[in-house]
């Protein structure tokens, strides 16, 4: 006689899956409400700058205020075609006017909102979105630009430093 | 006839489903926050014969192209940026409060009572009572009147911030630095966008902590959560978001933010 009995053809019962969807559907509602849609997919290559006590712009882009332009080292193609080696991208492509280009791309961007969604034209902000070895005249020719487009606020993209890490500065 | 009862539905798939959508939303969204440092370009404005800036209310702050940082007249390696952190605060707290024994070398602070602010808004009257008798011989006087009227705007809201400063100090004074008062960056072309921006949230920290310690004090709340409230439930106007706003004002007026960024020229 053994302690263990033979399985006389008698099947494991099944786990109840009823709940799965719950589960499932509880994901799904973290996933939705814990990010933001991702905007177009890079083409230049962007290593953010750190710092500490930025402002969120969620609020920003919730009320589509703000219009990001990237710049950085392009990620195909020849370096050396872009001034400085610096490629600037507006939405979906990178201009061959560079950053002179940005002008008439705020003007085009301002004037196709509708005007129930956009703040007035002084607030809409520019976000410069930079890789860190970006030099900052080509900055400050883009906030020349803007200001005599009276479009008067921009930001400086960077993310959150981490505490126990410096800023990443490049020491020469 | 006899009730039938209606078939169940096969929800085995609602799993599949759901499973679907989730996958949908984890490719397409991004779990990173943008942030970013907010600033004005400033307007231009001609002004015949500027006053000119004095040199005790400048900070400046200037970053080569090897990421040297000089403040004032001590140089910082970038590897100690963090000293300009206190370098900035004892810039702006030095002199707070004090009418006598300032330190000349640093902004000095004026105390303003409700006395002075009426002063000013009769002394404002007054001149625009003047204007508008001269108005009859010159339309030119127009943009003066209006000038007046934004003056007093002007000082109307100072006194408001006053009154909310007296309600939550208790103090009849108030401290505000020279208007003048301003922190200049000034960087070269090549300048590493991380360099400039690593300055700036030291500036940035440095006058947050300022206000947050300053609204600790007040409010019992730090400006830092007030903004936060404050910018994602601007569109609404409620009474909350209006009591966010003022005191808000008032920190700011207290402790200004007044960054200058100067085009580099080499």
């Amino acid at each position: 006689m053994s302690k263990f009995k033979k399985n006389d053809g008698k099947k494991a019962p099944g786990i109840n899956t009823s709940s799965l969807p719950d589960i499932v559907f509880m994901l799904l509602f973290f996933f939705m409400v814990a990010t933001t849609t991702k905007e177009i997919d890079p083409m230049v290559k962007v290593r953010p700058a750190t710092g500490i006590g930025m402002t969120d712009l969620t609020p920003f882009k919730q009320r589509s205020e703000v219009d990001f332009v990237y710049l950085g080292q392009p990620l195909k193609g020849d370096v050396d075609k872009f001034e400085k080696g610096i490629a600037v991208q507006y939405d979906g492509i990178l201009h061959k006017d560079g950053i002179r280009h940005i002008g008439k791309w705020k003007q085009d961007k301002f004037a196709t909102k509708p005007a129930e969604y956009t703040a007035p034209r002084e607030e809409t902000m520019t976000c410069f979105k930079a890789d860190e070895q970006v030099p900052m005249g080509i900055l400050f020719e883009a906030r020349e630009i803007l200001g005599d487009a009276s479009f008067y606020t921009i930001g400086y993209a960077a993310s959150e430093k981490p505490n126990n890490k410096g800023y990443n500065i490049r020491t020469q | 006839m006899a009730k039938r009862e209606a078939p169940e539905i096969n929800a085995g798939s609602m799993a599949d489903i759901a499973f679907l959508l989730l996958i949908f939303f984890l490719v397409t969204t991004t779990m990173d926050k943008d942030t970013a440092y907010a600033r004005k370009i400033p307007k231009k404005v001609e002004v015949i014969d500027p006053e000119p800036v004095q040199k005790k209310n400048i900070y400046k702050i200037s970053i080569n192209n090897k990421q040297n940082i000089q403040a004032r007249d001590s140089i910082i390696k970038p590897e100690d940026i963090e000293q300009l952190n206190s370098r900035i605060k004892h810039y702006y707290l030095i002199n707070r409060e004090k009418v006598e024994d300032r330190n000349v070398d640093y902004p000095y602070y004026s105390m303003v009572t409700k006395a002075f602010i009426d002063q000013r808004i009769a002394e404002a009257y007054n001149k625009q009572e003047n204007y508008e008798k001269l108005l009859e011989t010159d339309s030119k006087y127009e943009k003066f009147i209006e000038q007046m009227d934004n003056e007093i705007d002007e000082w109307n809201r100072k006194k408001r911030i006053l009154d909310l400063y007296t309600k939550a100090s208790g103090k009849k004074e108030m401290p505000e630095i020279a208007f003048q008062a301003h922190v200049r960056l000034e960087s070269f072309i090549d300048t590493d966008y991380s360099a400039y921006v690593a300055v700036q949230s030291e500036v940035e920290k440095a006058v947050t902590e300022m206000r947050d310690e300053e609204a600790q004090e007040l409010f019992g709340i730090t400006y830092t959560s007030m903004r936060q409230y404050y910018q994602t439930n601007l569109l609404e106007k409620t009474p909350k978001v209006q009591e966010y706003k003022d005191k808000m004002d008032l920190i700011e007026l207290l402790f200004p933010l007044r960054i200058i960024e100067v085009k580099p020229k080499r």
